[in-house]
């Protein structure tokens, strides 16, 4: 604490005025208090009082001076010259609170983006868990090197690879989602992990309560028992002390609790609760069984070449006893952080992230650097001065640098904590829409190595803005010293500010096209056309317990069928329900797609087409009414029905505006690149309606949609649709309550408003958008204040040949005329740069590959109309940093431009 | 006897008066001065222009803070009052400076 008061005190001091008032206040008032005692205490008269008070207080000027001496930065002083160097550089800080605050904003922006960039690349690309001995924890999964991807039925092999010697601990993990029920009676998902007792060794940590799992739990015929996380233990059972011993409803099954872990812990990744997994299962084939994660601990003294060099050896082993499933097997011993999947280039990568972010520091910093070179160059005359009292070019060059290092210092501090900032509100959200989850041992608090980061960003910052202008300014000290004038020649802006300049106003003009880019797309995302008041319904999605990996099978299918339409029934006597229906795919996802054939047109005409299984209620529920034809009767649901509605959109893309009622179709079974129709069975379409959403929310083009009767059987998962009477989001608690009561295995695994679907999209798009926003706002800055800058400096430099023009009679416009000509072509440059750049990009991108997917519609006529009114707008922008300059410039009287000789 | 601290001589016997007389109440500067006069009955008399720049040492060394404020008649003026930090100093500076004063009492007896 008693640096801070210190540190404040100190601060307070840096203000000299404040700090004089303050000053003067305090012994004024002491003196008048001095006196009023006198004439109070000994009856002497006012005047006489006060003459008395001031001897007594002594000589007033030494003891100010003592205080000035005490005052300020003297304490840096005892640092040597250097500390001078920075004293003076925090005073110019002061002095020039504009250039503070435009270039130390800049630098921020730079150390924030570069900070924010760093700590989530580290966080993804980390291959160290931040535990002890966090590097030697490994993951061992089997690579088929013929289909490029891990196999991860690996029981089999598992019981091998737990004999290694180079690795210990082995162990086993697969993911599993029981519905939990807890105390409040509801059945919710939770994120469970069927996990082997090893675990607990690799990752260990006391229970809060209880035990952890261990290996007695793991024995065919032992009593099934879940340990859970601390969250889970919070949210769902209200912390209760006494849970430990309590059996516990998942899904169908029950579990006795043995134990609960303390906060945080989320081993293998982000898991909230724990069952035994059993491996030693007797009879289990070669590439057959669960599909499971292996891990395990580098034994002492073993390295990952140690270790793979073993696993290698059991690869070949169970390659050569069954060459059928194990040919093209290869047992690959990687970090536990890194992804699945060959990630072999990822170091690459992150070297080109950072070393963007160091050039986009540069970038930045060179403006800044063009703003500290015209400081630099006003003070010319101060530089030459010390110059002449044997300063040499090393001292001032170290001096310049100083102060661009207080400003980057404190740039650095702002940034840091902006990236704070942005860490843990945005980068956390982030991270959970591109991944789905957070692993435990993501930290969103800056690590020491992003704070070392920042501030090697910091100073090469300080380099550039410091040195480089200060190398420029003080070559021709030497020369003008012999010249003996301060004033004209010397310090000139060079190409390389030009083309610092040139290239922002570019970027300023380039990057608001990359946010029309966004905020298009954002809007047609949100204008998505469900085709329905898509705002009255909810939209549940529902499956059954069990792992998430295992495919559906018909059995679990109709279980899940029957389900479904329980709740159904029990969901249309509610009050406030207005109807119900239910569906494959909520509108607005994705829908399975197939290849389509017209038999019954000539030449066969096909297509890519978007299908749904709906039941008969499905339109009347989402009122949409026949276009054409008829909706699904109950006869339609049996299996020789073969009978489809179709959609607008399939009658203007597969048909060609033809009336589709009594064609006939051909469809393939599912979504596989060289599937033909021609095996499918024959469809009639009977129906025809408008289009129902039957596009993911960003597909760009409606689909050719084709609705087929539901028949219960071969869904994983089913959503359920509610049209609520007010908000159907006031619904969600009681469809929560029904589920569990129809069956506990019933999982409610998302519940939105059917207009909401794409929210999390419209985040993801509105942050691109702020970052951009944000770019161009600082891009903006730094251009205006980089040409404001130079033009000052050039009319300061200028001032006498200004005089002499306009004592000769130089009118007015002449003189604008040729300062503008400079910054007027740079911007200029800088937009025509910026545009062709544009082209070029909107070019690359439609034809790029990658791009396909989110191939944008090409540049419209608005989007180019609006572009060039910014361009010239920009222009304008660009201009209004000239007009301060330029207005001193006329007002440069003749006789004062040749007095300054 | 009047002792007069000429400023660098008694400096840190300066520092110890003042951080004592904060001690009690916070107080400004010209009351700091008064207090110390009224309680020696007028032994000790503080150097009144010295005052301030040591209270603006220990200011900057976290010892005290300071703050406007208000007299009883109504006038602004600038409050010192010890920080945590400097109670601790004062109980140091009290310790060492009884030891010196024992130490020299010592000298005088026996010479």
């Amino acid at each position: 604490m008693r640096w801070i008061h210190a540190a404040r005190a100190r601060a307070r001091l840096l203000f000299r005025r404040e700090a004089e008032e303050r000053m003067n206040h305090e012994i004024a008032f002491h003196i008048e208090m001095e006196a009023e005692r006198l004439v109070r205490e000994e009856g002497l008269a006012p005047q006489e009082a006060r003459r008395r008070a001031v001897i007594a207080f002594g000589l007033a000027e030494r003891h100010k001076d003592a205080m000035r001496d005490g005052r300020g930065l003297a304490w840096l002083g005892r640092l040597g010259t250097l500390g001078l160097d920075f004293k003076l550089g925090g005073r110019m800080l002061v002095k020039y609170p504009g250039l503070t605050v435009v270039g130390g904003l800049a630098m921020a922006f730079g150390i924030w983006f570069g900070a924010v960039t760093f700590h989530m690349f580290g966080l993804v690309t980390s291959t160290k868990l931040p535990l002890p001995d966090g590097d030697r924890i490994v993951k061992i999964q089997n690579w088929d090197s013929k289909l490029a991807q891990d196999e991860d039925r690996v029981l089999y092999d598992y019981q091998l690879w737990r004999s290694a010697r180079s690795i210990t601990d082995v162990g086993a993990y697969r993911d599993a989602s029981p519905n939990l029920v807890g105390t409040d009676g509801h059945a919710l998902p939770a994120m469970a992990a069927e996990i082997t007792a090893s675990a607990f060794r690799i990752v260990p940590e006391r229970p809060r309560l209880g035990r952890v799992l261990d290996a007695s739990d793991e024995r065919a015929g032992a009593a099934p028992v879940v340990l859970l996380g601390h969250d889970v233990w919070t949210r769902r059972f209200d912390r209760d002390p006494q849970i430990v011993g309590r059996t516990v409803q998942l899904g169908n099954r029950s579990a006795t609790v043995v134990g609960v872990m303390p906060e945080g812990y989320g081993f293998p990744i982000a898991h909230e609760l724990w069952l035994p997994l059993r491996t030693n299962v007797a009879g289990v084939e070669p590439r057959r069984g669960l599909p499971i994660t292996v891990f395990g601990r580098l034994a002492g003294g073993m390295t990952f070449e140690s270790a793979q060099a073993e696993l290698t050896a059991f690869g070949k082993r169970l390659a050569a006893e069954h060459p059928a499933t194990h040919a093209h097997l290869q047992p690959r011993v990687i970090p536990y952080t890194q992804a699945d999947g060959d990630s072999g280039d990822m170091p690459q990568v992150k070297a080109l992230v950072y070393f963007f972010v160091v050039v986009l520091v540069v970038v930045v910093c060179s403006t800044v650097a063009l703003l500290l070179f015209a400081r630099a160059a006003a003070r010319q005359t101060e530089l030459l001065i010390r110059s002449a009292l044997g300063a040499s070019r090393r001292r001032i060059v170290t001096q310049l640098f100083a102060e661009a290092l207080v400003l980057a210092g404190v740039a650095a501090v702002v940034g840091l904590a902006a990236a704070q900032l942005a860490l843990t509100r945005l980068g956390k959200p982030y991270i959970e829409f591109n991944y789905g989850r957070l692993p435990f041992w993501y930290d969103f608090n800056l690590s020491p190595t992003t704070i070392g980061y920042a501030l090697a960003l910091a100073a090469i910052g300080a380099v550039v803005a410091g040195v480089m202008p200060a190398r420029k300014i003080t070559r021709g000290l030497g020369t003008q010293l012999r010249a003996g004038s301060a004033g004209g020649g010397g310090a000139s802006f060079g190409g390389v500010w030009t083309a610092v300049i040139v290239t922002q106003v570019a970027l300023t003009v380039m990057i608001p096209a990359a946010a029309m880019l966004v905020r298009s797309e954002s809007q047609r995302i949100a204008s998505y056309d469900f085709g329905f008041p898509a705002q009255e319904y909810l939209g549940v999605t529902l499956g059954l317990d069990g792992p998430p990996d295992e495919m559906p099978t018909p059995e679990t299918g109709a279980r899940l069928g029957t389900l479904v339409e329980a709740l159904r029934g029990r969901l249309e006597a509610e009050p406030g329900v207005a109807g119900v229906t239910f569906v494959d795919q909520l509108p607005g996802t994705y829908h399975v797609a197939r290849h389509l054939e017209v038999v019954s047109l000539p030449g066969h005409p096909s297509s890519w087409v978007r299908t749904a299984r709906v039941p008969t209620s499905y339109f009347d529920v989402l009122k949409a009414p026949m276009i054409a034809g008829r909706p699904f009767t109950s006869a339609d649901l049996s299996p020789d029905a073969h009978v489809v509605i179709v959609d607008q959109g399939f009658v203007d893309r597969v048909m060609g505006g033809r009336n589709p009622i009594g064609h006939r179709v051909r469809m393939s079974a599912e979504q596989t690149p060289d599937s033909t129709a021609a095996q499918g069975p024959w469809y009639e379409i009977v129906g025809l309606v408008k289009g129902l959403g039957m596009s993911h929310v960003d597909a760009r083009r409606r689909p050719a949609g084709v609705y087929l009767p539901f028949v219960p059987g071969d869904q994983g998962a089913l959503g359920i649709i509610v049209q609520g009477q007010g908000d159907p989001l006031s619904l969600a608690p009681r469809v929560r309550a029904l589920a569990t009561a129809v069956d506990p295995a019933l999982r409610v695994e998302q519940m939105t408003r059917l207009d909401q679907v794409a929210a999390p999209q419209l985040w993801f798009l509105n942050l691109w958008m702020r970052i951009i926003i944000g770019l161009t706002a600082v891009a903006l800055l730094l251009s205006l204040s980089g040409i404001y800058a130079v033009l000052s400096y050039i009319v300061a430099r200028r001032t006498r040949e200004i005089g002499v023009r306009v004592a000769l009679g130089a009118s007015a416009r002449r003189v604008i005329a040729s300062i503008f000509r400079r910054p007027l072509t740079q911007v200029t440059l800088g937009v025509i740069g910026g545009s062709i750049l544009i082209v070029v990009a909107a070019i690359a991108v439609q034809h790029t590959q990658e791009f396909a997917a989110v191939k944008p519609s090409g540049l419209t006529f608005g989007d180019v109309a609006l572009l060039s009114g910014y361009s010239i707008l920009m222009l304008g922008v660009c201009m209004l940093a000239c007009v301060v300059p330029t207005l001193r410039a006329l007002r440069v009287q003749p006789t004062e431009a040749l007095r300054a000789e | 006897m009047t002792i007069r601290p000429q400023s660098d001589a008694l400096r840190g016997s300066l520092d110890l008066l003042v951080l004592k007389t904060l001690s009690l109440q916070p107080m400004h500067g010209w009351g700091i001065g008064q207090r110390v006069q009224q309680i020696s009955d007028g032994v000790l008399e503080v150097n009144q222009g010295s005052l301030y720049p040591a209270l603006q040492r220990l200011e900057k060394e976290g010892l005290v803070t300071s703050d406007w404020g208000t007299t009883d008649n109504n006038r602004r003026a600038r409050y010192y009052e010890l920080t945590a930090a400097g109670r601790r100093a004062l109980g140091a500076e009290l310790e060492s400076w009884r030891r010196f004063a024992a130490g020299l009492e010592a000298v005088l007896r026996t010479t």
